[in-house]
């Protein structure tokens, strides 16, 4: 057999196990690939009810649909790269047969299908927004995007960090589990930091993910505004994340493989 | 070429460390097919995964210029809930094939493994024997340096495996094996020299003939 580059093999590995990925979650089933955008849907449309019901029309200054749209998709990505790369190694564990498939393999795989299908989410949800006539002027589309993918980079290393961690200690991955609905409350979904006295914002903010939710529905809406984030902490915990997930992850590789 | 140097590979029991190989280092000639010989447990099928790069040795390195097969066992590294054209497809696309090649490969496999309707149904609804021959006939649609192969001859009636075996003596004209096997016929006829794992040690005989006589005489003193 023709002896092939290692990016190249890398490209075809990614190429095969994206596709399976997509495959396995639309195939398999019919109803996966109506639940995938629907959920999202069901979700936002749940939280303006509670909303209404609890605070009323309150006037704020930027559409509060629209906000909960922008911040859920968010948050499920990251959601769901790090919850899926948890289990990533187990899931894949056959197909560690084929020495080209590394167990990161699986994991960059799976970012990317996250990264697919929140990009086909937002399509849908401007779908939506241009029927019903919303506004969907965005201040700073660059930094939108850009605040997308830092999210996927930041939700892979803190995945792969805790996929390798949770090989060895299944405990991790049911902590995890159990913090999300913490990290969901405490990251500025439902509201924005201005909102929060500011005694809160000071804690707060030592959550990294709020700095990645103010960044992306601050430079989405007209009226908000990016200044409670600090982009070099926001740097610092995504390389460190990523450089102590990588360092673990070459430290077990072959424990992980013969497992 | 296959080197193995200051091999140690051992698995961790409760009653301390189960050695598969001590600081072994061997040179293992090229050119031949190979079969493995041992008792349940010496370590055979390991010594197959180290040497396909699967699971690794905990001390020494394995080294050689060689392309080495996936290790054909009963129906490994198939996803139970694709069909069995989508997992060919999936390993077709990880070896790099273009589109068009994988449609050649596609027909290829599915004339092969006989699977018929089923080759359309996910791989759970198969049965062992269903599995063993896709797994075999996937294999046999790529070409390497060494097949890895453990028992997988013994898939399918009287009938299939009559032509797997023949389909594999086609192949073995152009590619070599590693076969993992208990069964002696089967060893003397595809073999030509054969490696016998037994506590902690693995020698390298030229011959087929003289590694069976070898795990015989270890089977004899066991009793």
């Amino acid at each position: 057999m023709k002896a092939r580059k290692p990016l190249s093999i890398f490209l075809a590995v990614q190429k095969a196990l994206f596709l399976r990925e997509l495959g396995m979650r639309f195939s398999v089933s019919k109803s996966g690939l109506f639940w995938t955008f629907f959920e999202p849907f069901m979700q936002v449309m749940v939280m303006v009810l509670i909303k209404l019901l609890i605070f009323g029309k309150s006037a704020n200054t930027f559409d509060f649909a629209a906000f909960l749209a922008l911040n859920f998709t968010a948050y499920n990505m990251f959601k769901n790269i790090l919850i899926k790369s948890m289990g990533s190694f187990k899931a894949n564990k056959g197909l560690f047969v084929y020495k080209q498939v590394k167990p990161i393999d699986t994991i960059v795989a799976r970012t990317l299908v996250e990264l697919f299908i929140t990009g086909v989410i937002i399509l849908f949800f401007i779908a939506i927004g241009f029927y019903f006539h919303f506004d969907l002027n965005i201040q700073h589309l660059p930094l939108v995007s850009l605040g997308f993918i830092w999210l996927a980079i930041f939700s892979f290393s803190l995945g792969l960090f805790i996929a390798v961690s949770n090989t060895f200690y299944p405990s991790i991955g049911r902590v995890i589990h159990i913090l999300m609905i913490f990290i969901m409350f405490s990251s500025a979904v439902f509201y924005t930091i201005e909102m929060i006295p500011a005694s809160l914002q000071n804690i707060l903010l030592y959550n990294p993910l709020t700095h990645f939710m103010e960044m992306i529905h601050g430079n989405y809406f007209l009226s908000l505004n990016d200044h409670f984030v600090d982009y070099t902490y926001m740097l610092l915990w995504t390389l460190s994340l990523l450089y102590a997930g990588l360092f673990f992850y070459r430290r077990f590789e072959e424990r992980i493989i013969s497992l | 070429m296959i080197e193995l140097k200051n091999v140690t590979k051992y698995f961790q029991t409760k009653q301390g460390r189960n050695y598969i190989l001590k600081d072994m280092s061997i040179t293992i000639p090229s050119g031949t097919n190979i079969g493995i010989l041992g008792r349940n447990g010496a370590g055979k099928s390991t010594l197959m995964r180290m040497l396909g790069h699967i699971e690794f040795p905990n001390k020494g390195t394995i080294s050689s210029n060689h392309t080495f097969s996936w290790p054909l066992g009963l129906g490994g590294g198939f996803v139970g809930k694709m069909t069995g054209r989508a997992n060919v497809k999936f390993v077709c696309r990880l070896y790099g094939r273009t589109p068009k090649q994988i449609e050649e490969t596609i027909a290829y496999v599915k004339d092969f493994s006989e699977l018929g309707d089923y080759f359309e149904m996910p791989i759970e609804t198969y049965s062992s024997g269903m599995k063993g021959r896709l797994s075999f006939g996937l294999s046999l649609a790529f070409d390497f340096d060494y097949m890895l192969i453990d028992e997988t001859l013994s898939v399918g009636d009287a009938r299939f495996k009559k032509k797997s075996k023949e389909a594999l003596m086609k192949k073995i004209e152009n590619c070599h094996v590693l076969l993992v096997s208990h069964d002696m016929g089967t060893l003397r006829d595809i073999c030509d020299a054969g490696i016998v794992v037994n506590q902690g040690q693995m020698y390298y005989y030229n011959d087929i003939n003289d590694a069976i006589t070898e795990y015989e005489n270890i089977n004899k003193k066991a009793k």
